[in-house]
């Protein structure tokens, strides 16, 4: 039984990850029904973005009390400004003009605009593996016959204030109001005097500072990252949105919890090699019983 | 230029044949130069493994002299894609190699499965091939060998010793060091997989037991997961069969989160390259490995390679750098001894591969090496290797003479 909840405490904390990218992803597709396939690469960012943060303040080890926290608020802060400026960016270079084209032109584009930030990347960090300084002290409690890492409550603790902090926003700020109205009638919407771009701009700001916030927590968690990391970590993501209902900040979050928890128990109770199978069939099944995801609300058809 | 060499042609002339002197130069370099196809991964994280088994061939080929007034330089074609070996693009370049007529041998690959993709291409096309590397078993022996091949004429040959043995070298050596429980993991792939099933089958002969033997997916991160179950299982040590980007570094590195800290590492040489320590820091420590190739710093007869290797390129030779130099000098005896025997004419493909066919105690850096009937080298050296405090050390060699 101590296995299982090992596992459970392992599914968790891959699923933290996975529920801080498919934040962004629901919020993107919510807003203007697109498909971000940056957003993988923008977690990718954000490991680098607080690598280099790190690089550059010296730390190189653990470290304890306030330099701990001082580099940890500079690191996460510097990852999620990085990434938060290159998502507005991207949005208004490379989608904002394909707003109102065919469906497939910016889901192309977001192809496109992936593979150049994986070149980038690579041009900057080099194509291997880059080692990722663990700052944080890692001590383990241990209940019963669990071990629990430092690292793996912060990544859970970590995914959990994030999306209460964003659906606070959504519901309670003007510029979150302004985004659920978007969301449902652009058209209307800046008919009551609401600038859509602003919006839109502000989605991206924030899905691609959550990005940073999980791509830091990628790092600190697995102690290393490379370039194309965010290719696999963005495509079970975004699996998570769909699973949890896309569009949905609370169901991105079951998602992410529920996929990584799937991948641990099937990793201890059938096989390592049959997670994805295992995922890709939940999935399925998911959407064949409830076609807009867990918590998908059924909207009416926009296309 | 015209100008010049008119000035220069009696300095010159000495220096030339009497063909170079009444061809303009840019034409004979045309047509006398001989390519050696080379296809390896030398960028991305198998660029540590790729790079100096380039370098290798390179020097050689550098210092090559043509027979009747031929040349040789090297065609130098990378198969990794978004920093991986991948058998599409192996494929692609062996095709590139196989238009180009001055191209009459190719060194590489590096990976099985790159091999597997390339053999059927480069065996219809009749054009040599000798790998430093590919230790999988199935590419020169038996069922699977023949489906990759549909041209009667061995064409693949390989310089290093195959997984059967290295498998069965892990196991003896892992057996000596005490260990007797083991969980094994792989990349799924040729190569790893194969090394693994021969390390499970000859640890239990030699009397170990195999807690467990798992495939990873290509591309993955986590791997908490499946070492939270193989730690549950209380093994002495892990087995990776793998290459260091196929995942044989982040696992070894996630076993500390896994509580496995002080549970010793096992590979073969796919994780021999140096990103392995860059991936793994701390956790490096207390791996062993085994290599398909002698270790060249303890050998007599490459002393001079390494000498020369250090000059050109500023840095130690790799684990699999005299292989590709000693497969570059077989490649270039055989493409002269064909010129030779022609005539000094630009020999063919099927004369290049029936010399390197018939090369018997060729004295290389990596002792005196020969091929077998299936394309094997008769000449089979294992070493071992253990990471201590961050560096490899050359523990013992085994030689297998078949």
């Amino acid at each position: 039984m101590d296995v299982f909840f090992q596992q459970l405490i392992n599914g968790l904390s891959l699923g933290g990850i996975y529920a801080l990218i498919a934040l962004g992803y629901t919020m993107v597709y919510g807003i203007i029904e697109l498909i971000n396939f940056a957003h993988g690469d923008i977690y990718t960012l954000g490991t680098f973005v607080s690598l280099a943060v790190l690089t550059g303040l010296g730390v190189s080890g653990e470290l304890h009390g306030w330099p701990l926290l001082g580099v940890l608020v500079l690191s996460i802060f510097g990852a999620m400004l990085a990434c938060g400026i290159a998502g507005v960016v991207i949005e208004r270079l490379a989608y904002r003009r394909l707003r109102n084209a065919p469906r497939l032109a910016p889901l192309i584009t977001a192809i496109g605009v992936s593979f150049i930030l994986e070149n980038i990347m690579q041009l900057w960090q080099g194509p291997s593996p880059v080692p990722f300084p663990s700052v944080i002290p890692n001590p383990s409690f241990q209940i019963g016959g669990v071990q629990i890492a430092t690292k793996q409550i912060l990544v859970v603790a970590l995914a959990v204030v994030m999306m209460v902090g964003l659906q606070f926003f959504v519901y309670n700020t003007r510029l979150g109001k302004a985004m659920r109205a978007t969301a449902q009638d652009r058209d209307a919407a800046q008919l009551m005097g609401i600038n859509i771009n602003t919006t839109i701009a502000a989605t991206f700001l924030i899905g691609s500072a959550l990005a940073g916030a999980a791509g830091f927590v990628s790092g600190v968690y697995y102690g290393t990252t490379w370039f194309f990391n965010g290719f696999s970590a963005g495509l079970k993501a975004f699996t998570a949105a769909v699973l949890g209902g896309i569009g949905n900040l609370a169901g991105a979050m079951l998602g992410g919890f529920l996929i990584g928890v799937i991948e641990a128990m099937t990793a201890q109770y059938i096989s390592d090699q049959w997670t994805n199978v295992v995922v890709f069939s939940v999935l399925v099944l998911v959407l064949i019983f409830r076609p807009s995801g867990l918590l998908g609300e059924s909207l009416p058809e926009k296309v | 230029m015209k100008r010049f060499s008119f000035a220069k042609t009696m300095a010159v002339a000495g220096a030339l044949s009497l063909a170079a002197s009444l061809v303009p130069t840019s034409a004979l370099s045309q047509a006398n130069a001989i390519k050696i196809g080379i296809d390896l991964p030398v960028s991305g994280a198998d660029a540590s493994d790729g790079i100096p088994t380039r370098n290798g061939a390179v020097l050689a080929i550098e210092e090559a002299k043509g027979a009747s007034g031929f040349s040789f330089v090297a065609d130098d074609l990378d198969d990794a894609v978004q920093g991986k070996h991948n058998p599409a693009q192996g494929a692609q370049n062996v095709k590139t190699f196989i238009a180009d007529p001055a191209v009459l041998a190719i060194v590489g690959p590096f990976n099985s499965n790159v091999a597997k993709a390339e053999i059927p291409l480069t065996n219809d096309a009749g054009l040599v091939q000798i790998s430093p590397s590919n230790t999988n078993p199935g590419l020169t022996k038996g069922p699977d060998a023949a489906k990759l091949r549909t041209n009667p004429v061995n064409n693949y040959f390989r310089v290093c010793t195959t997984d059967d043995k290295q498998g069965g070298a892990g196991a003896q050596f892992a057996r000596k060091l005490g260990y007797s429980k083991v969980f094994i993991i792989d990349d799924n792939e040729t190569y790893g997989k194969g090394l693994a099933d021969v390390f499970e089958a000859d640890f239990k002969a030699d009397g170990g037991t195999v807690l467990g033997h798992e495939h990873i997916t290509s591309g993955q991160q986590d791997f908490k997961a499946l070492l939270t179950k193989a730690a549950s299982l209380g093994p002495d040590f892990i087995y990776f069969g793998g290459t260091t980007s196929s995942g044989g570094g982040l696992v070894r590195k996630q076993m500390e989160d896994a509580g496995m800290k002080n549970v010793a590492y096992f590979g073969g040489d796919g994780i021999s390259d140096a990103e392995f320590i860059t991936v793994t820091g701390d956790m490096a420590n207390n791996t062993y490995y085994t290599v398909a190739a002698p270790e060249t710093s303890k050998l007599a007869s490459a002393a001079t390679f390494v000498a020369d290797y250090k000059k050109r390129f500023g840095s130690d030779p790799g684990p699999y750098s005299a292989n590709a130099y000693a497969i570059a000098q077989i490649e270039i005896a055989a493409i002269n001894k064909a010129i030779t025997a022609d005539g000094g004419k630009m020999p063919t493909r099927a004369q290049v591969l029936a010399n390197v066919a018939a090369t018997k105690d060729f004295p290389t850096p990596i002792g005196k090496v020969g091929f077998d009937a299936n394309g094997d080298t008769t000449n089979g050296i294992l070493s071992l290797y253990a990471i201590k405090d961050g560096k490899s050390e050359f523990i013992n060699q085994i030689s297998f003479k078949d």
